[in-house]
């Protein structure tokens, strides 16, 4: 069947991004409205607006499964993409769809729901000889419990929550007098994060890389990957960028890992797009972490090496076509790394920076990219996630995607917030980051500061400082003009212009 | 067409940092700052998008003002920030003076590090605590952070109660040091 109508339950960039596929498609896209975000852009975007802005009761508007079904088939809308996020992973969410004939453009509810508890999902790779790390076998009862199971593993352990996700709901546990006070945080998290209470124990490999292999399988039992992407620069279990491909995968590993993300696929007859996700241990043994059953973050650096529109995949796969290729046709070319730009303020640890982006403003280049739901005058709220854009580079190689990104975030420019900008120069300075030598652990043990600095710049910002005190101090109405090819003007004057 | 100021004030102010680094300028409003010997030219411009950016020795450098309140400057060049407090030489050898005059103050304020809602209160008032010893439980975000102690003490007030949403800075705990 052909979709010629798609509701996005999202916001943001990932619903800009869905969108720009579906005109791309000639599918009309509808979206859903906030009072919280009454201004956002995505709403510009898109062909309709469906209104949540009256709220009945406490459910957020992008949660309320019921309202966007319901929504959904009063505009008689075909099919509803939850991007990421959200109800991305709620098999409940994905079973009304298909109750209700709406096309869910994801994997089955099952395929959700099993890959979603990380214990069926380990009992999956187990049973299909895809290599683990030790643990607790299935979830911990109890803080008991949890230092028997802890004791008997060794330290350190790793809690995590058996519905979670995204970094969230995990605590690493060094020493035996720490455990039972982690797992009650743990078991907290999880139950305010994810409605379930429930935490499993696994061993803790220091220091491991985060390789995560993109999935693309059809409703016809065809399952290819697309390649790697490298995640490991992460703080407190949030990724902060991304590249593809890896520099620690030649090509005979990447084979073996892709086969094992493919297995895991197979193993549920999973369809759509995924992504599993693998530790990568500084030996070269790779185990298997997790399956995300949803379009992930990060995707645009697989589709920049790949040439592949992912989300057209995940379109045309929902409407029950083959996939177009097989795995011989997948070819990685160059180099893609993505940086995330939060409003976070990175010298306060990367606390959130709420406020309005007054002004923001990218290099355009056919070798970059930016995703982005914000513009000028967006106002980064407290509801959502603090994030402002996504830039994404590709060249050749990694020397010259490196060198790509130093430019672009140079010439990247946000005004009215705090942002992490000075994070990613702080990294793309760092000499390990460079030749690629680096792991989960590069955070906290290689930036020694997290944000960078060129000399001269703390100067120059107490002299503006004098200089605005100055000028204020002093009568400022006989100050003359300084005029200069029409190009210099004195602030003052601007101020009183804009008045 | 350009024309010279009328009149050179001396106008000598110092920004001092927070972490007590003294920037003094001698004439700021010529917009020339002495550099290794030599006056080097400073130029204050705005982009046609409406930034404004600070041009120094052939470089650009985007400037924003986040936070500006009688001398108190927080200058954000090229997204990293720096605050400052704008002195006379006069204003500053007072500070100086106050500091050195002022008690070693030995209570210390634990202050929230992000906003968000206090989940669990560790301690009790008159409480001995250790350095590195977790005190209240933040929940932020949908994370629940453990704030914990900088410093060896009793504890002589909590400011705040379960289910109090507070913002960042605000005072959680004040601890005597001893």
């Amino acid at each position: 069947m052909k979709i010629k109508s798609i509701l996005i339950a999202n916001r943001g960039e990932i619903a800009i991004r869905i969108i720009r596929t579906a005109k791309k498609m000639g599918i009309r896209a509808f979206v859903i409205k906030t009072a919280k975000e009454p201004n956002a852009w995505y709403l510009d975007e898109a062909d309709e607006i469906i209104d949540f802005s009256e709220c009945f009761d406490d459910t957020p508007e992008f949660l309320d499964i019921e309202r966007i079904i319901y929504q959904a088939k009063q505009h008689g809308v075909d099919s509803i993409h939850p991007g990421y996020g959200f109800l991305a992973e709620n098999p409940d969410f994905a079973r009304r769809c298909e109750e209700e004939k709406i096309v869910f453009i994801g994997p089955s509810h099952d395929a959700i729901y099993r890959m979603g508890n990380k214990t069926i999902a380990k009992e999956l790779a187990k049973a299909n000889n895809v290599p683990l790390l030790g643990g607790s076998k299935g979830s911990v009862a109890n803080a008991e419990e949890a230092r028997k199971i802890a004791n008997q593993v060794g330290y350190p352990v790793i809690l995590k929550a058996a519905a979670g996700g995204g970094g969230r709901g995990m605590r690493v546990v060094e020493r035996e007098k720490d455990i039972e006070r982690m797992f009650n945080l743990a078991t907290n998290e999880a139950e305010k994060a994810f409605n379930n209470p429930d935490v499993f124990i696994e061993k803790f490999v220091r220091e491991p890389r985060h390789i995560e292999f993109q999935i693309l399988a059809d409703k016809h039992g065809n399952v290819v990957h697309l390649g790697e992407r490298e995640c490991s620069v992460q703080r407190k279990h949030q990724k902060l960028l991304e590249e593809s491909p890896s520099p620690a995968l030649d090509d005979a590993l990447r084979k073996v890992m892709g086969n094992a993300a493919i297995t895991i696929a197979k193993s549920i007859n999973y369809y759509s797009a995924g992504t599993v996700e693998f530790l990568l241990d500084d030996q070269n043994n790779f185990s298997f972490m997790e399956m995300n059953t949803r379009i992930q973050v990060e995707h645009p650096v697989t589709e920049m090496v790949t040439g592949i529109d992912l989300i057209e995949q995940m379109i045309r796969i929902a409407e029950g076509e083959k996939l177009p290729f097989t795995q011989k046709d997948i070819k990685l070319n160059g180099w893609a790394i993505e940086w995330r730009i939060n409003a976070e303020d990175v010298q306060s640890g990367f606390s959130p920076s709420l406020g309005t982006i007054e002004k923001i403003s990218w290099p355009e280049s056919e070798h970059i990219r930016v995703d982005t739901g914000v513009r000028d005058g967006s106002v980064i709220t407290p509801y959502y996630d603090s994030m402002i854009a996504k830039l994404i580079v590709h060249a050749d190689d990694r020397e010259k995607a490196l060198q790509l990104s130093s430019i672009a975030i140079r010439k990247f420019w946000i005004k009215g917030t705090k942002t992490t900008l000075a994070f990613c120069r702080a990294v793309l300075q760092n000499h390990n980051f460079r030749k690629g030598k680096f792991n989960t652990s590069f955070i906290s043990k290689e930036l020694k500061i997290h944000y960078h600095q060129e000399p001269d710049e703390e100067m120059l910002a107490a002299f503006f400082a004098v200089y605005d005190y100055a000028r204020e101090v002093h009568e400022i109405e006989d100050k003359p003009l300084y005029v200069e090819k029409g190009k210099e003007i004195a602030p003052w004057v601007l101020n009183k212009r804009l008045r | 067409m350009a024309r010279e100021p009328k009149k050179k004030e001396p106008t000598k102010l110092i920004a001092l940092s927070a972490s007590n680094k003294a920037f003094e300028f001698k004439t700021p409003l010529e917009k020339k700052i002495k550099y290794q010997g030599k006056k080097v030219d400073i130029k204050l411009r705005e982009d046609p998008n409406g930034f404004s950016y600070i041009v120094w020795k052939n470089k650009k450098y985007m400037l924003d003002v986040i936070e500006k309140n009688q001398n108190h400057y927080t200058v954000m060049i090229n997204g990293v920030w720096h605050s400052f407090t704008v002195e006379t030489p006069i204003s500053l050898k007072r500070r100086r003076f106050l500091e050195k005059q002022g008690d070693s103050s030995s209570t210390v304020s634990i202050e929230a590090p992000m906003p968000g809602k206090i989940i669990d209160i560790l301690v009790e008032d008159g409480a001995k605590v250790k350095e590195g010893e977790p005190i209240i439980i933040l929940e932020a975000m949908k994370m629940q952070n453990e704030i914990y102690s900088h410093v060896s003490g009793i504890v002589t007030f909590i400011a705040v109660k379960k289910n109090d949403l507070v913002m960042k800075d605000d005072v959680l705990i004040d601890i005597q040091r001893g």
